[in-house]
């Protein structure tokens, strides 16, 4: 066991750093508002830069363009991108679709994406949920019917983020209404200016436009863009939602956002300073503390069993679980402490710490319901982590 | 970063698991816990045989020189069988020897720690139950050859089979002093059993004028305080480690006591109010063993992550006796029964949240910590 980073790993943390010194504005705090031009203009600016220096898709292996890099390294570059709250991630292409294309798609599918992905030159965005499926996503009823040499697509798609700025989607569909749920789906696609397509934006209760309700009326997908068979869209499609299950993002903002909140209190001119001497506000600023190191370490678990060829589906439930309460925790005690001022929305006259942890507070509502709600992630610990039986199907 | 075992500590988990489930079953741990001194001396001479006290002696002493990396896998084992046996006291009062001793007294001591001869049980306790490292409820009169020590150490483990105590004294110039003690047969000490409910032998201790020469100083002034606190943190730590393995043990038999057990016609396994009680014991027992590890690994010749030793107790302190609570949740009216074992595992659970200091109390350590 060992509980460091190697040399090439802390040299790899620190360029990226600087990077990030360079890229983001003095003033930058974060998270994105990707609705707003300037925060989408940097959004894209950090993706070229990244793309430049050759980590944008790092993970992949080198004949897509990639480094290979380890599967520590990835969670490093997740880890200082978050802790920074910097765009400029983006999952969907690069560890999403990217890897399943590379397994599952076409020669003509390769070339055709995978390098675009790779320069930071298009976003993608996922098509899963809808209003009616949700959790249980194998129920999912977006119909593809094969019309010639195109799937005309209908239904609507929900919870779908950034696909207000999205060149790409890639969705399931049903194809196939007389097959059992999960054997009827098939992956798609789609080129989100196709005519029959409407984004319909979803503020949240953040009031940020992060996600969106996607129509599709009698929308027509060349057929060459089914990715893998006919219907063994719930297989191929399942292999995305792997790279989706990480608390690592979690557990770094959580950790940002401790910290901003200790710096706070420790300030003598701080409005709460006087609280840094009361016990119990100690003791639970070092209780989280704790918790964030907890849910910082599960995640590098998951990050070296990949890196010793494993599959950590239960690991990686447990991280994500870990994660995103622990996050909500952080906001909760922060805008406790920060008293009357806690109730302060951002912009608002005398708000503490720009009424930020508000803000946070309510958007991290957010982490155990999106990617597999931490009741299904319980599920998955207990039934493929502690092998319990699965109950009755009906 | 790498969770894995080294080929070393491999061997320690496989041979230890082997010793163990043949040696510190059920009937064993019961029969300590119920004040039987010959059973748990016996498994003591076993385990010394096994050379388990020498793993991380330095090889300077006549140890195997193994790091507390090393030991907190075999620890883990011994908290997962609740092994009655002090190996924890020895490693811990050893390292502190190591660490803050003068050289005649280790080259005379360790050796003997190593072969099993000498035991030292940290007695650092007062009445107040207090493990601040200023708190002590001794006092001495330094003599031309010694120390006269006179007063009380309590909730001292193991302390009917160790032949020394390491105390912080209070001396008559003002001054702290660490000490080894002798109290195997020591004219002047008295033991009082106390039944404790992690099973363990624990005893208070009191002193009336108990010799200690010169020589067993082991530090005076600041730095004896800070012998004591680190004696603290290296305690905390150990315990952790156990509570890790504890907590391990309790989620194995808690899933195959829910996998077999029928309801309704299905295993009450499959029942997700079930599942999500056992993802989240699962979710418990895998930080407390995490940070637990993280904070094993960051003790070395040069002292430890003071941070990564309060986490590792704040987390079990706070979760693992809870995760026995849930576990007696999923067992229904069988684990509420004094036959089955799993009372043992919750008692353990429940005494050692507070052994080497509670929550709390590495809470405001590690406050300081980060600067507040």
């Amino acid at each position: 066991m060992r509980f460091d980073f190697t040399p090439e790993e802390s040299d790899f943390r620190r360029k990226l750093s600087a990077f990030l010194d360079g890229a983001l504005p003095a003033d930058w705090h974060g998270p994105a508002d990707e609705s707003r031009d300037d925060h989408w203009a940097l959004n894209q600016q950090i993706k070229k830069g990244l793309a430049d220096r050759g980590w944008f898709v790092m993970s992949w292996p080198t004949e897509y363009g990639g480094a290979d890099s380890s599967p520590m390294m990835n969670t490093i570059f997740a880890e200082e991108m978050a802790y920074r709250r910097a765009p400029g991630h983006d999952r969907f292409g690069t560890r999403m679709l990217g890897p399943t294309l590379m397994r599952f798609g076409s020669d003509s599918q390769r070339a055709e994406h995978l390098g675009a992905i790779a320069r930071g030159e298009v976003q993608w965005c996922q098509g899963y949920s809808e209003p009616n499926s949700g959790s249980d996503l194998a129920s999912l009823q977006t119909r593809a019917v094969l019309d010639g040499d195109n799937f005309i697509v209908n239904g609507a798609k929900i919870w779908t983020s950034l696909a207000h700025r999205a060149d790409m989607m890639f969705m399931l569909v049903r194809t196939d209404p007389d097959a059992a749920p999960h054997k009827g789906i098939s992956l798609l696609l789609v080129d989100m200016k196709t005519p029959g397509i409407q984004v319909l934006p979803i503020i949240n209760m953040a009031g940020v436009h992060s996600f969106n309700q996607v129509v599709f009326d009698d929308v027509r997908v060349p057929q060459a863009n089914l990715v893998g068979d006919l219907n063994d869209g719930w297989r191929v499609g399942m292999t995305v939602l792997n790279f989706e299950r990480s608390g690592i993002d979690y557990a770094v903002w959580a950790r940002a956002a401790l910290e901003e909140l200790v710096d706070y209190v420790k300030n003598d001119d701080s409005l709460v300073s006087t609280v840094k001497t009361n016990p119990e506000v100690r003791g639970k600023l070092a209780s989280l503390n704790t918790e964030i190191e907890a849910a910082r370490l599960l995640c590098y678990d998951v990050a070296w069993r990949q890196g010793q060829g494993e599959v950590p589906s239960a690991e990686a439930s447990i991280s994500k679980v870990a994660g995103t309460e622990i996050y909500a925790k952080v906001l909760d005690y922060g805008t406790e402490l920060l008293g009357m001022y806690g109730a302060l929305e951002p912009g608002s006259e005398q708000a503490e710490l720009q009424g930020n942890f508000l803000k946070m507070r309510l958007f991290a509502t957010s982490g155990p319901i999106l990617a597999g709600t931490n009741e299904i992630q319980k599920n998955i610990i207990a039934q493929r982590g502690l092998n319990l039986p699965r109950a009755p199907r009906r | 970063m790498d969770f894995g075992l080294t080929q070393t500590q491999k061997l320690i988990r496989t041979s230890a698991r082997e010793f163990l489930a043949d040696r510190s079953g059920p009937a064993t741990v019961r029969a300590v816990a119920d004040g039987d001194t010959e059973v748990a001396a016996n498994l003591w001479m076993d385990v010394v045989e096994l050379g388990w006290p020498a793993l991380t002696v330095s090889e300077q002493h006549g140890g195997a020189g193994l790091s507390f990396s090393d030991l907190a896998v075999l620890l883990e084992e011994l908290g997962a069988t609740l092994a009655p046996v002090p190996i924890a006291e020895s490693a811990i009062t050893a390292r502190i020897l190591e660490r803050f001793g003068q050289d005649a007294l280790k080259a005379e001591l360790l050796p003997q720690i190593a072969d099993g001869d000498v035991l030292i049980t940290p007695a650092i306790v007062g009445r107040d139950a207090s493990w601040d490292a200023h708190n002590t409820g001794t006092v001495a009169n330094r003599t031309g050859s010694g120390l006269v020590i006179t007063g009380e150490a309590r909730f001292v483990s193991f302390a009917n089979q160790a032949t020394h105590a390491l105390t912080l004294v209070n001396t008559d110039d003002d001054q702290f002093a660490m000490v080894v003690v002798p109290i195997w047969k020591s004219p002047g000490v008295e033991q009082i059993p106390l039944n404790h409910a992690s099973g363990t032998p624990v005893y208070s201790l009191t002193f009336n004028e108990v010799e200690a020469p010169t020589s067993n100083i082991v530090a005076t002034g600041t730095e004896a305080v800070a012998a004591a606190a680190e004696l603290v943190a290296t305690g905390s730590v150990a315990r952790a480690t156990q509570l890790a393995g504890l907590a391990r043990a309790v989620v194995d038999s808690t899933v195959e006591y829910t996998a077999g057990r029928q309801q309704f016609g299905r295993p009450v396994g499959s029942f997700q109010a079930v599942q999500h009680h056992l993802a989240e014991m699962a979710i418990a027992a895998k930080q407390v063993n995490h940070l637990a590890h993280a904070a094993a690994w960051s003790f070395s010749q040069d002292g430890y992550s003071v941070d990564r030793a309060a986490r590792a107790k704040i987390a079990a302190s706070e979760k693992i006796a809870d995760l026995c609570w849930t576990a007696h949740q999923c067992h229904g009216a069988i684990g509420f029964t004094w036959e089955h074992n799993l009372h043992l595992y919750t008692r353990r659970a429940l005494a050692w949240k507070t052994d080497f200091g509670d929550a709390a109390f590495h809470k405001a350590i590690l406050a300081s910590a980060m600067g507040l």
